[in-house]
């Protein structure tokens, strides 16, 4: 079965320094007999400005829209949208005003004309307490999806959501009573400062994806990220139906409270509506599926509902380190390898002192610490850490006559001792990995791959990636990772033993191909779970019976097999340049039966009234 | 406690037992719970570096469960046990022995290797027979975290960011169940819970960034530019005559444009980026009025002009000069309003207090640039003040100042339409000369009569002027027009 995936990204995966771009040129490339509209948001100038990598012909069109900047586009509201604005506008800042604190003063009141959105001001005080937390998400994504088909209908978001009246709405709901404390001390600095984050966090809402030939034509909706990635990925949900696939590597929620800045109330507001829009897209998503369990703990902890979590860990690439895995005595027995990008979190001051306290033991024991620093920071952590080690290890010889060397060596992937990454992994019998905080530790999985023993300090995903297959350390705390090195260094078979067992476990778990199956599998159940719900009608609100056939969104394919990557999805990619909309609608509509092609109308199970326009799916619903 | 003593004992005696595994592997096997227990307060002595074997049954009464946000005090007992735990409980741990083994008893075993936890250092604890310097293995181990974790915990908005922090200073749901917790988020609900919040007190603030004060990036000896390239082309004019002095005065007019633009671009009255300002070609239209205008308009009426009409070069001078006086206006109006907005607490009470000081300013830049006008024709020898000159410069500066600020829409249609106006007073009176259309030259001539040939301009721009001050009160006293510093996307 084909399946027409639309491929949200943010900052990510056309673009040359898109983040996880491999991973989704791998898969893309891996299921070629589905079709992929990519729907990329850029990050900065910077990124558009340095292109794209080259795209496989299964993808057959690219729209990017820039989430850095945004274009005024004129649009005054009339009387009645600015209305609707600030209904919509004051809900969701009544809500991000009032998040959490249900419960303790019973009965919200609804702020402003909440009854438009229903919620409910008639509710008892218990029948709140009860219902809180599920109300207050309803509430949040009626006030989203309001927003939305606001910015559909009249367009002109971005000067409202900039405008006086924003910042006057928030300041209302900031001073509503029964909310947050740290919103009740909101300045007007602070109010400015979440109605502008406010702003860029819903430029996706004002984008002209949306549309019956846009995200309105896919099969489902396959976000890269959480967070802003996955909102177009719900609007598409709320305006179509399309079910919405999330995979989260990091987590974006977790990366707001980390990066956040600025005084109490911003942050606390902020932090409300971003978790509010995190539980919004895990509650909406069919499936999601974090690359970690600690991904999914931060998922199930924001609401997601179990069932629908499945755990895909990241694939790698394995053949390129095959041959280093399959000859596990190519080692020197007494090296100590490190491998990663120097940055302050992977502490390597740690495994320095740590190297001290080995070198106590074993003399003879040397490390070798492969990776270039990453950003500013970076390098100063990196020239700190070398002067370390000078002070620490001098250089020394074996003879008088010989010229001395460090037992510890920085050294760069591309330097003549070490060619490529399978070389630095060959080069030890020993990996190390000593960092405080790690997402998923990708020198382990590789170090795995290489067959090599690993020695680890517990941060991150490190615990289930290594499984059994290596031996785990407290972070922070040099002496143990001085103890499990020098127990494996004393140790060859014992090193053996857990080097074959860690490639048998990353061949298993981590490979490319298996990641390729998992979502090949979760795309056609999410797909086959989700309800018929594309129906043709005539201009007189008739149903048209096979109006829709199901291979229909996949022209060129299933009529004409042999020339099918040759057909439009090769035309598609040509004319791809930001807006390539008319190519697939002509294809969606050449593949539909002739008398069915006369402005086709979507049906939402019940004809709506002989009207001839779109009638988008939710708005019958609601 | 006489455990407790023993911290002066280093913990390098430790050191010889790294030499290998350590053989008590076998006896850390207990699955679950009682293990991690174990290796909590392996960690804990052998942080303290304690000698003894004493016996681990004593660890028992460390497995209760205990409640969330138990006062310290109601566990003094357990401090003793807890500090008489073997040293050799905590070595190394080989997984690959496990390999058919679970996980969690792999994790457990990390663990016991592991050592020092986060429990283990107690700045915080209560118990009163301890001396605050050997704090550890305190009988609050959460309060000690949250000593540690202060800043995090008091900075929190809400439970998850400690979780966030935490997780990023390397607590892992291994290290919370040493705490009692199933997980790093149940433990920052209760560190989130149980610092102290007073309701009253707001939190604080950081101080407001330093305001930029004076000129930053040279614009201030920029502003200065216009004005010395005015007064050095109305020098040329004045010392050439014939041929060249035309080319002398097209050249002027072209460097005064430049520098004008110069300046504009690069201090507070830069526009911001993304709007296209089409104000250029309706400002050089209205100074070139200015400039020609009233003489031609003259002219015209007295059935002229013969020859060259007699050049209003003071109001252009002075207005050129004053671009310096309009910066410091614009930088003053920008500074004061972005300290006001730090210190005001509603949109509300900000319009109030910035009225003021809009007005302020704005009668401040009239000031400048009515003496600068009175300089300049005793300078130059010409008609001094001028009611018309007063009101072009308090036009330009208004819509500057709003385009500044974000509202570019009014400026451009008042600018528009006031130089519109002006050409069409200066229409009329020609066109009167047509045979039959001499009716059209009456309101020009009425006005004229009246007020004398520069009420043409002190009225247009007069009125515009007004308009856009009644605007800018509006638009201008609005905190959303002060978000961003001038300039910024």
């Amino acid at each position: 079965m084909h399946v027409r995936i639309g491929l949200l990204t943010e900052g990510g995966y056309p673009y040359v320094s898109g983040d996880a771009r491999l991973w989704c040129d791998r898969l893309v490339r891996g299921l070629e007999r589905h079709v992929f509209d990519v729907y990329a948001l850029s990050r900065s100038e910077q990124q558009e400005d340095e292109g794209w990598v080259p795209l496989p012909p299964q993808i057959s069109r690219v729209r990017t829209a820039p989430l850095w900047t945004a274009e005024d586009d004129g649009v005054v509201h009339g009387r009645r949208a600015r209305r609707r604005f600030a209904e919509a506008y004051g809900e969701l800042a009544s809500v991000i005003c009032s998040a959490g604190t249900h419960g303790a003063r019973g009965t919200r009141e609804a702020f402003g004309r909440g009854e438009a959105v229903g919620t409910g001001e008639a509710l008892e005080t218990g029948e709140a307490r009860e219902s809180g937390p599920i109300l207050e998400a309803d509430r949040f994504g009626n006030a989203l999806y309001g927003l939305a088909e606001l910015a559909r209908d009249e367009g002109g978001l971005v000067g409202a959501l900039r405008s006086e009246a924003a910042v006057h709405t928030l300041e209302r709901a900031c001073r509503a009573p029964g909310v947050l404390g740290a919103a009740r001390e909101a300045r007007v600095p602070d109010l400015l400062a979440v109605a502008a984050h406010l702003e860029r966090a819903l430029r996706p809402l004002s984008l002209d994806w949306y549309e019956d030939d846009g995200l309105g034509s896919v099969d489902l909706c396959h976000a890269t990220a959480g967070g802003s990635a996955a909102l177009p990925g719900l609007l598409a949900a709320h305006f179509h139906e399309v079910p919405l696939l999330v995979t989260e590597y990091g987590v974006p929620l977790r990366a707001h409270y980390l990066g956040a800045s600025g005084d109490a109330p911003v942050r606390a507001l902020l932090a409300a509506f971003h978790r509010q829009l995190t539980a919004e897209v895990y509650r909406r998503a069919a499936c999601l599926t974090p690359g970690n369990s600690h991904a999914r703990r931060w998922q199930e902890r924001c609401g997601a509902d179990r069932a629908r979590i499945r755990t895909v860990y990241p694939g790698m690439e394995a053949a390129r380190f095959a041959e280093v895995g399959e000859a596990p005595e190519s080692a020197d027995p007494h090296t100590l390898v490190w491998v990663g990008r120097v940055e302050p979190a992977k502490d390597l001051i740690l495994l320095l002192h740590a190297f001290a306290e080995i070198r106590r033991a074993e003399p003879k024991a040397r490390l070798r610490i492969v990776g270039a620093a990453a950003g500013d920071e970076g390098a100063a952590y990196l020239g700190h850490c070398r002067a370390l080690a000078a002070q620490l290890f001098p250089d020394e010889a074996d003879r008088v006559h010989t010229v001395g060397d460090n037992p510890v060596s920085f050294e760069e992937i591309g330097d003549p001792a070490v060619p490529d990454l399978a070389e630095a992994y060959a080069s030890g019998a020993v990996v190390v990995l000593s960092s405080v905080v790690e997402g998923f530790p990708i020198s382990l999985v590789e170090a795995m791959f290489c067959g090599r023993p690993t020695v680890s300090t517990d941060a991150g995903a490190v615990v289930e990636v290594i499984g059994g297959t290596g031996l785990v350390v407290p972070p922070r705390n040099p002496r143990a990772l001085a103890e499990a090195c020098v127990a494996l260094l004393r140790a060859p078979e014992r090193r053996a033993r857990l080097g074959a067992a860690a490639r048998a476990r990353a061949l298993e778990l981590f490979t490319v191909e298996q990641n390729v199956a998992a979502f090949r599998g979760i795309y056609l159940e999410v797909v086959s779970h989700a309800p018929v719900r594309k129906a043709v009608l005539d201009e007189t609100g008739a149903l048209l019976p096979f109006g829709a056939l199901a291979e229909a969104p996949v022209p060129g394919r299933w009529t004409e097999p042999r020339l099918g990557t040759g057909g439009l999805g090769v035309a598609g990619v040509a004319g791809v340049a930001g807006v390539a909309g008319g190519a697939g609608l002509g294809g969606a509509v050449s593949g539909r039966p002739r008398w069915a092609v006369d402005t086709p109308v979507r049906a939402t199970g019940t004809p709506p009234a002989a009207t001839g326009e779109p009638v988008p799916a939710g708005e019958g619903a609601r | 406690m006489s455990e407790l003593r023993l911290d002066g004992l280093e913990a390098r005696d430790g050191a010889e037992q790294w030499d290998g595994p350590s053989p008590s592997k076998p006896s850390l096997s207990k699955p679950g719970c009682p293990s991690r227990a174990e290796g909590a307060q392996g960690a804990a002595s052998r942080a303290r570096g304690g000698p003894g074997a004493l016996s681990r049954s004593d660890a028992a009464p460390r497995s209760l469960p205990r409640s969330e946000g138990v006062p310290a005090a109601l566990f003094p007992s357990e401090a003793a046990p807890r500090a008489q735990v073997s040293p050799g409980a905590g070595r190394v741990s080989d997984s690959a022995a496990l390999l058919e083994g679970d996980y969690p008893e792999t994790v457990a075993e990390a663990e016991a290797a592991g050592g020092v936890g986060f429990g283990a250092d107690d700045e915080g604890r209560i118990s009163p027979e301890s001396a605050p310097a050997s704090g550890r293995g305190g009988v609050d181990p959460v309060k000690a975290l949250m000593h540690r974790h202060r800043e995090l915990c008091e900075r929190a908005v809400d439970p998850l960011e400690i979780a966030a922090g935490l997780e990023a200073y390397g607590v892992t749901d291994r290290t919370a169940a040493r705490f009692r917790h199933r997980d790093v988020f149940s433990l920052a609900e209760e560190m989130y819970a149980r610092v102290p919040r007073d309701a009253e007190t707001p939190p604080e603030r950081r101080p407001p960034p330093p305001a930029a004060s004076g000129p930053g990036g040279g614009w201030a000896v920029l502003a200065l530019l216009p004005g010395a390239l005015c007064a050095a082309a109305v020098a040329g004019v004045r010392l050439t005559h014939g041929q060249p002095r035309l080319a002398v005065a097209a050249a002027g007019a072209l460097a005064v444009a430049l520098g004008l633009r110069v300046a504009l671009r690069c201090g507070p009255l830069r526009a911001p980026l993304g709007t296209t300002s089409r104000n250029g070609t309706w400002t050089c239209w209205l100074i070139a009025y200015a400039l020609l205008g009233d003489g031609l308009l003259a002219a015209g009426l007295a059935a002229g002009p013969e020859g060259p009409w007699p050049l209003a070069t003071t109001p252009v001078l002075a207005l050129a000069l004053s671009c310096a006086p309009a910066l410091w206006c614009a930088h003053l109006l920008s500074v004061r309003a972005r300290r006001k907005l730090v210190a005001s607490r509603g949109l509300a009470d900000f319009a109030d207090s910035v009225k003021p000081l809009l007005l302020g300013v704005f009668a401040l830049y009239l000031c400048a640039l009515v003496s600068l006008l009175a300089v300049c024709g005793k300078v130059l020898d010409e008609p001094a003040v001028s009611a018309g000159a007063v009101a072009l410069g308090a036009l330009l500066l208004l819509a500057r100042l709003l385009t500044v600020h974000g509202f570019p829409h009014a400026p451009a249609v008042v600018l528009c339409t006031a130089a519109l106006t002006e050409t069409c007073a200066l229409a009329t009176v020609f066109a009167s000369r047509l045979p039959g259309c001499s009716y059209l030259a009456v309101p020009v001539r009425t006005v004229t009569d009246a007020w004398g040939p520069g009420a043409v301009t002190a009225l247009v721009c007069g009125i515009a002027a007004l308009l856009l001050l009644g605007h800018a009160t509006r638009t201008l006293t609005r905190a959303s027009a002060h978000a961003r510093p001038p300039g910024a996307t």
